[in-house]
């Protein structure tokens, strides 16, 4: 069964624009929850979603990989191309598409496992290590470049759930990155991390960025300055602004943008 | 506005304080009327049937005539069959009178009478000893015999002098006699492990009465329903749970399976009786038939467990193994299935306990029927599982229904040992639960 999932990685070319997003809405019942949404999200680049909460980032982003299929009630409509291949073409296979689209989620959700187990079982499904020390490589690497390996090494066989609610976001990162996706989409990362384990993910998603394309969720406008080349404001549900982030923050085009970064509304 | 005192209760705070103390009082006496019923049931099912785990036996030296009991002097077990154990019964009333006069007992009983004193079943006994083992015969051989119902009963406290003058079955001589012997260590209480390995006895004979087939039959049932309500159970359950479209026809299915529960189990039995029994013409009283029905009775008592303990994983790790790439089915067997074991084994365990201490549906299909034989097994057409068997709870039923009183004894026995299946079933479910649990 596992070998099923067989992912091809070799197609993936030299784009400038990795995924592009036209006229999306999302409905959950009879909520609208994202309007009209037009987002091109570039290669090898950094890009954030910023705005106030309940404004649809975390609805939008689980867009992108088709986490929303697993909601009853969601419905997506509009087009989103990953290397210009509908993502919700009948024929594409969900399961494939979420092996090269990783994600964080909002709240730290590691499998009660152990750490090892945790980090192991992406490549395990599929089929990315050849033995047990390829296993190992990939499994020490990924926390490593997690920012917590030091936490970790020495307990690989305690349950991943033992750890503190930061540790257990590092390590979802960790797992997330484990099956080497093309893409990795972050929802607020940091939210539970102190300044020291921040500037480490920081660090790796500044890393990350060379090989892969990140999209970021944060409330930290800091943050969103320091990480990212693009930002794109949502706001009950519309995108309001997208542009590059030194733009967006030194020169903002809409007001509701401009008050929001200096705290006005949120 | 005053200042109120922390060290003195306002009239809020009483009036909360004394609404939570009777509510607990309230709480408490239930507990204790529960407590109290619970350990009166107890404690009168293991009065009366304590007793059925100790049986008096007789010990005797018979002298196995060959004049009797082989005419023919060849030692064929063909010709030696056409002895009944009616030409056994004078060896061991003879046996006994020897006794009595070698302890030079004095006793106005008659000879017959004294014959009476041993159990009907003790010369069936000594009958298939003899078959199984020809060379016997002409041996004298030291065995103990069951004492008859009555002398049984007299040990036990349940038979009295006066209420031997008023039975017919026995005499206060025969009690004095008995007492006598067991002065001299003739007559001994051992325990009852007959009890447990034979099968029924007749009304005549409540002293051999054991729930060897009852047993035998409770862990065929037990097998059956193991084998198919917890597969049928766990897959349609992870089914309707992970996989199936909520739309109208599963929510019809989910009402009919909540409503499944409750129908009475007597309707199961109806329904096993039409369709195994009449239409695929099973055999009647069979385990087969029996673990069929408790099947289906079962089911709805798994599916719900089981759908209840896989609602119990939380859907984030669901999404945490899509997440990683992972199939639909592999993160329900990777993960989801392995958190909700615990939850699925304790639902399982409990529906066969259920089903271990069901009567109702088990009378539908003959299961009430006197089994005084243990299933051929492997040697006959129908098989392991298709010949007449009782269960435990029908035995208890069956025994509460005889004349003797006797049986009351053994019923509650029954009980006991039903109760004590139960017990270490639940116990089971327990140990499990506490095993395979897993913090997330
Ligand atoms: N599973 C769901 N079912 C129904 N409605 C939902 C669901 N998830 C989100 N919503 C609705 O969609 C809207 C957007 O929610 P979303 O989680 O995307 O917000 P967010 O921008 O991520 O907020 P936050 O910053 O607080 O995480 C909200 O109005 C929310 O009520
Ligand atoms: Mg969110």
């Amino acid at each position: 069964m596992e070998d099923m999932i067989h992912v091809d990685r070799a197609m993936s070319t030299q784009q400038d624009i990795k995924i592009k997003a036209k006229g999306v809405q999302v409905y959950y019942g009879d909520n609208h929850a994202i309007k009209d949404v037009d987002v091109d999200i570039d290669d090898k680049t950094v890009t954030a979603f910023i705005g106030p909460s309940g404004c649809g980032k975390s609805t939008f982003l689980r867009c992108i990989n088709r986490m929303n299929d697993t909601i009853e009630s969601a419905r997506v409509e509009g087009d989103i191309l990953l290397d210009g291949e509908d993502i919700y073409d009948p024929k594409v296979d969900p399961v494939q598409l979420r092996a090269k689209v990783g994600m964080v989620f909002q709240k730290p959700n590691p499998f009660p496992k152990s750490i090892y187990d945790n980090v192991a079982y992406g490549p395990r499904i599929h089929g990315l290590a050849r033995n047990k020390a390829d296993l190992d490589e990939i499994v020490e690497k990924s926390l490593r470049r997690a920012a917590i390996w030091d936490e970790a090494k020495d307990r690989l066989a305690a349950p991943g759930t033992g750890l503190s609610g930061g540790q257990q976001q590092r390590l979802c990162i960790a797992r997330a990155i484990a099956t080497q996706p093309e893409v990795l989409l972050m929802d607020e990362p940091c939210s539970a991390l102190d300044p020291i384990a921040t500037a480490q993910v920081e660090e790796l998603i500044d890393e990350l960025r060379q090989s892969f394309s990140l999209v970021i969720v944060t409330h930290s406008m800091q943050q969103a300055a320091r990480v990212s080349q693009k930002t794109a404001f949502f706001h009950l549900g519309n995108l309001v602004e997208f542009d590059d982030t030194d733009k967006i923050f030194t020169n903002p085009q809409d007001p509701r943008t401009e008050s929001y970064i200096s705290g006005r509304i949120g | 506005m005053t200042k109120s005192s922390l060290l003195a209760a306002d009239a809020r705070t009483k009036k909360r304080n004394a609404a939570e103390s009777r509510f607990k009082a309230y709480g408490f006496a239930a507990i204790c009327v529960a407590m109290i019923a619970l350990v009166v049931l107890l404690l009168s099912v293991v009065t009366n049937g304590v007793t059925a785990f100790q049986q008096t036996y007789i010990t005797l030296d018979v002298v196995l005539d060959e004049d009797r009991l082989d005419k023919e002097g060849n030692r064929e077990r063909a010709d030696m069959a056409k002895v009944t154990t009616i030409g056994y019964a004078p060896l061991l009333r003879d046996a006994l009178l020897t006794k009595i006069a070698e302890l030079g007992i004095e006793t106005e009983l008659s000879e017959r009478d004294v014959g009476d004193m041993i159990s009907k079943e003790a010369s069936a006994t000594i009958r298939n000893k003899v078959l199984a083992n020809t060379e016997l015969v002409g041996e004298t051989v030291s065995l103990d015999v069951l004492a008859s119902g009555r002398i049984d009963g007299y040990f036990k406290g349940r038979v009295t002098m006066q209420s031997a003058a008023r039975d017919a079955n026995t005499s206060p001589e025969a009690l004095e006699l008995a007492q006598a012997l067991a002065d001299e260590g003739v007559i001994v209480t051992q325990f009852n492990w007959r009890f447990l390995s034979a099968p029924d006895a007749s009304d005549q004979r409540p002293e051999a009465a054991g729930l060897g087939v009852a047993i035998l039959g409770s862990l065929y049932m037990m097998a059956v329903v193991l084998c198919l309500a917890l597969p049928i159970g766990v897959a349609s359950s992870i089914y309707l749970e992970e996989f199936a479209p909520k739309n109208r026809w599963t929510d019809i299915i989910e009402v009919n399976i909540s409503n499944l529960a409750a129908v009475p189990s007597i309707v199961y039995g109806i329904l096993g009786l039409a369709i195994f029994i009449n239409f695929m013409e099973f055999n009647q009283s069979s385990p087969l038939v029996g673990g069929l029905v408790l099947t289906l009775m079962t089911l709805p008592t798994i599916i719900i467990s089981t759908r209840a303990a896989l609602k119990s994983v939380p859907p984030s790790i669901r999404d945490a193994a899509l997440g990683v790439g992972a199939s639909k089915m592999q993160s329900v067997f990777h993960h989801v299935l392995p958190l909700a074991a615990p939850g699925i084994l304790t639902g399982t365990i409990i529906g066969l306990a259920q089903a271990l201490g069901e009567t109702a549906p088990l009378l539908l299909i003959g299961m009430v029927a006197f089994v005084r034989e243990y299933p051929a097994a492997f040697s006959s057409d129908a098989g392991l599982f298709g010949e007449a068997a009782t269960a435990l709870p029908v035995q208890v039923y069956n025994w509460t229904q005889r004349s003797d009183p006797a049986f009351v004894e053994r019923a509650s026995g029954a009980i006991i040992t039903l109760l004590v299946f139960l017990l270490f079933m639940n116990a089971l479910a327990i140990y499990l639960r506490r095993r395979f649990e897993r913090r997330w």
